[in-house]
């Protein structure tokens, strides 16, 4: 059903070829990989926001995360199948260059989403600013706190800029509170089980933590469970905004969660790719401002992606 | 017998200098709770190692333990979601992960792939079906009665640490004390000869490729029932520090030579490293290199002794 619908777009594209408000455009859609759930909301928003322009979406994902030479042949297979524009995430910001400069070769546009790619043109890029996040999030919580106490952070992968970035704003943010005591920054990896053991850990060293600032989502609910099973008590914030962080500040659980908006990235992007084939303006550049979900502001964030629906470019992009 | 008590010992030795060092660095290192939170830590890479010792005491490899514990993780998720039961979830995750190791025991001794390459490959298919089966979701927030599994305590010691000391006491009298156990340091030791004295090679590699993945099931069990989540890449990170601990506990990658209580000190040393680093806040960009370096460490000093107990022997 969904191959015949695809082939009566493509035939509709077909008819229409000269005009440059024809439906049916191509879009190829990278993202990173099939386990971290942002990557699915973005897919699932590039899709709804597909469906609105009547335009279609291919998906290259790479099977082993965040591959980069696999990426790089899944990009090389693109550049063959020639879709007419490309809404891209770099597995790995620098190593993408070459596969962007090969997208620029042939001519496709390139919408950048996500993580800044580098090394290559691109119409514009659209994203949320990882520093912003860390210290808006890193704010909300020492405000909490009265700014007094003590805290700990919870790093990424060490090495990736979205973790080195987060971090940063989380740091920025002590620094505006100088009261607060930081007692350790040890990395989680981005992972729930380390980030658990980490926290059970620390929370041998210090009797006393009134705050955790983590990098990601799944890394906060390791936190929290090392929290629940030792009986402790601390304010957590994290990064992303996923169903689950949000469902966890829905039950109390987690303080707030900086909202990467994969939701809003993936429908912009999808639009920013058909605006400019559709030769619409497009600005070089939509950075989202850094906004932080609790309790006061939960609603309509914790809807499944599958329940939710792209707003119109004019409602967010203004100018 | 003798060359093995002596290696034994000294990784004992290597976990009582760990501990001397860090608590002598560290107030908060020799405390009941801290010693507890260690071996908590330890248990969940102690079930899923304990089974690849059967299979690497063999000579072979299982490096599908890791994706096992993802998809046997995530089916069960579904299965307790679905019906709020404690115990679908619990032989959901024993039949998956056990099915597993049917499969690559057939792979090896049906198909007679190499170990190696057979795990290797169905690491790849666990993957992709885990991954396709979960589509980036994560079900989370299970049961109580199935939480304390992972986060239960009686008498003041957490659950998982019970398990582990059942099965490290089971797994030792199997190994130690069955014809079967006694039979997988034969094959490991020598596979030919072990078949011609009339040990059923095949039957009995199927066997510890089942119970490796079996184990890998039941560390699927704590590990929901800890984190209280699934999602498709839980596994990943596992595969490796459960190989790691075996080795380290002293058991050989050419096979007939290992315990149960070697992969308990091998995941012992693991936990205390990330314990010990953790308490000190060592920084980030050093933490890799502090792991290395005490994984080399502990090979090397039982490489030593254990060519000097040969020498003397």
């Amino acid at each position: 059903m969904k191959q015949m619908s695809t082939a009566a777009l493509t035939l509709a594209a077909a008819c229409a070829v000269g005009s440059a408000w024809a439906d049916g455009e191509k879009i190829a859609l990278f993202t990173k990989n099939q386990t971290n759930p942002f990557f699915q909301t973005v897919r699932v928003a590039a899709e709804d926001a597909a469906k609105q322009m009547h335009a279609t979406i291919s998906n290259y994902v790479p099977t082993k995360p965040d591959s980069i030479p696999e990426q790089m042949s899944q990009v090389e297979d693109a550049v063959t199948k020639r879709p007419d524009a490309v809404v891209f995430t770099p597995v790995d910001f620098k190593a993408m260059g070459p596969a962007l400069q090969k997208l620029n070769a042939a001519k496709i546009p390139v919408i950048n989403i996500t993580d800044r790619a580098s090394g290559g043109e691109v119409v514009t890029f659209i994203g949320s600013d990882d520093y912003n996040l860390g210290l808006a999030t890193g704010r909300h919580l020492l405000k909490k706190m009265n700014g007094e106490g003590s805290v700990i952070i919870l790093e990424g992968v060490r090495g990736s800029v979205t973790s080195q970035e987060r971090v940063r704003g989380f740091n920025k943010a002590l620094e505006e509170f100088p009261k607060v005591k930081l007692l350790a920054s040890q990395p989680g990896n981005y992972q729930r089980l380390q980030a658990m053991q980490v926290t059970e850990n620390l929370l041998q060293a210090h009797p006393k933590i009134d705050g955790v600032m983590a990098a990601n989502d799944a890394m906060a609910m390791g936190v929290i469970e090392a929290l629940d099973g030792a009986n402790r008590k601390a304010m957590v914030v994290s990064i992303n905004a996923t169903k689950e962080g949000v469902d966890a500040v829905k039950a109390g659980k987690l303080l707030a969660t900086g909202d990467y908006n994969g939701f809003l990235q993936g429908c912009l992007g999808t639009l920013a790719a058909i605006r400019h084939l559709r030769k619409q303006s497009v600005p070089k550049e939509i950075v989202f401002p850094a906004s932080v979900i609790d309790a006061s502001n939960y609603k309509g964030h914790e809807l499944p992606d599958s329940q939710r629906n792209c707003p119109k470019w004019e409602e967010v992009v203004k100018g | 017998m003798s060359s093995d008590a002596a290696a034994l010992g000294c990784r004992l030795l290597v976990v009582a200098l760990l501990c001397v060092l860090l608590a002598s660095l560290s107030s908060a290192f020799l405390t009941p709770s801290n010693l507890l939170n260690v071996l908590r830590q330890a248990s969940l890479v102690f079930l899923l190692a304990s089974g690849l010792t059967l299979v690497i005491l063999t000579a072979g490899l299982d490096l599908s333990v890791g994706a096992n514990v993802g998809l046997s993780a995530c089916l069960a998720a579904t299965a307790i979601k679905a019906t709020g039961s404690v115990g679908a979830g619990v032989a959901t995750c024993l039949a998956s992960g056990a099915a597993v190791g049917v499969i690559n025991g057939l792979l090896v001794t049906l198909l007679r792939i190499p170990p190696f390459i057979a795990t290797y490959g169905m690491l790849w298919m666990l993957h992709g079906l885990t991954y396709w089966y979960m589509a980036g979701d994560t079900i989370h927030g299970f049961p109580p009665g199935f939480r304390a599994l992972g986060s239960g305590y009686l008498f003041g010691v957490p659950i998982p640490i019970y398990l582990m000391l059942v099965f490290l006491a089971a797994g030792g009298l199997f190994t130690r004390y069955t014809t079967y156990g006694r039979e997988i340091y034969a094959i490991g030791a020598n596979a030919e000869a072990a078949r011609l004295s009339g040990i059923p090679v095949r039957m009995r590699l199927n066997l510890v490729y089942t119970l490796s993945g079996a184990m890998a099931g039941l560390a699927a069990i704590v590990y929901l029932a800890r984190l209280n989540s699934a999602e498709a890449d839980i596994g990943e990170p596992l595969t490796l520090p459960a190989v790691a601990a075996v080795l380290i506990g002293g058991t050989s990658l050419f096979g007939g030579v290992g315990s149960l209580s070697g992969t308990l000190v091998g995941a012992i040393i693991l936990a205390l490293v990330l314990n010990g680093m953790n308490l000190l806040a060592i920084d980030a960009n050093w933490q890799p290199m502090v792991t290395g370096v005490v994984v080399l460490l502990a090979v090397w000093i039982d490489i030593m002794t254990r060519q000097r107990a040969g020498s003397r022997a």
